[in-house]
């Protein structure tokens, strides 16, 4: 969670912050792609967007639910 | 739909889990089914003010985070003979007091989005209408969750130069986390400090809404955690705060 207060984009924070709790639908993750991203889920800049959390481990889909779920704790290091 | 509170202080001493537990059976009271989460793992201390004793086989939130233990059997019904006859009810999900356990945990750490999944798992097992998260001092990892998915961030703090200056951190962190609601509350205040001096200080150093400002109290100070005002000393001043508070919270953010 430090990493994410750490993001310098504001954007990626929200869209990070929004695959906590329940996580993102499909539906939901569209809308907040169209509104702080300005692109559609299935445009070259979502699919380059997406494919780069989902390497970094950061968001990724979970099936068969298909909710968008964010990872940004890796085990507590104290 | 269920609404989580987190409960934070920079510092520690600022009466944090005494609000958390009280504040929890003030909801409960009004009817609400209540779970209180005891995220402090490196001290709990949450389930004194219920008078809750692990039992050898009981569960607590170390089994669900490090044994993969089903987090509805961690969950224990601390609902107090008040509550339950106001149709509330209360739950903990409490911290093991188990000095290998605690060593354990802070060892081998665990994943903190699993207390996320935590919450939502037993707010829908439990039909809860409430999730209090009660959380370690200061900035850590376990806090920055509590903070990016509460619907509201109640922020503790003492009338202290300390805790001025350390609250103004987390503030800052909260905002940056942009926590849906952020209500300040300012405990262990002196009979002696004007309280509309303090009110308009907090109101200018956060820029968040006062939740409450809470006495320093010489009875619960007798009371010593030994039980929960809101219950033993319903009229106290602080205790009508805290249910003045929950009445607000009900009123404003759990709707």
């Amino acid at each position: 969670m430090s990493m994410l207060v750490a993001l310098p984009s504001a954007r990626l924070r929200r869209l990070l912050k929004a695959g906590l709790r329940r996580g993102l639908s499909e539906v939901e993750l569209a809308a907040l792609l169209r509104d702080d991203w300005s692109c559609d889920p299935g445009s070259p800049e979502a699919v380059v967007l997406l494919t780069a959390l989902r390497e970094r481990g950061w968001l990724s889909q979970q099936f068969p639910e298909q909710i968008w779920k964010t990872h940004l704790g890796n085990p507590v290091d104290r | 739909m269920a609404h989580i509170l987190a409960i934070h202080s920079f510092r520690g001493g600022t009466g944090k889990s005494n609000l958390s537990a009280n504040l929890a059976t003030a909801l409960a009271l009004q009817g609400k089914r209540v779970a209180i989460f005891d995220t402090d793992l490196a001290s709990p201390g949450v389930h004194v003010l219920f008078g809750y004793t692990a039992e050898p086989d009981d569960a607590t939130l170390n089994d669900f985070l490090q044994s993969d233990a089903p987090i509805r059997r961690c969950a224990h019904d601390v609902t107090p003979e008040p509550v339950r006859r106001a149709k509330g009810q209360v739950w903990l999900i409490p911290g093991s007091m188990d000095s290998d356990r605690i060593a354990r945990l802070l060892r081998e750490g665990y994943e903190v989005e699993r207390l996320n999944d935590a919450m939502f798992a037993l707010i829908d097992e439990l039909r809860l209408d409430v999730v209090l998260v009660d959380t370690h001092p200061g900035i850590n990892e376990e806090t920055l969750l509590s903070t990016a998915i509460a619907d509201c961030l109640l922020m503790v703090m003492r009338p202290d130069s300390q805790d001025y200056l350390g609250t103004a951190v987390a503030v800052e962190v909260a905002q940056r986390l942009d926590v849906a609601a952020i209500r300040m509350v300012v405990n262990k205040l002196p009979s002696h400090y004007d309280p509309e001096a303090v009110r308009t200080k907090v109101l200018e150093s956060y820029g968040a809404p006062i939740g409450a400002l809470l006495p320093l109290s010489e009875d619960l100070l007798t009371l010593a955690s030994g039980g929960l005002a809101t219950l033993v000393y319903p009229t106290h001043p602080w205790s009508m705060e805290v249910t003045r508070l929950a009445q607000s919270l009900s009123a404003d953010i759990l709707v």
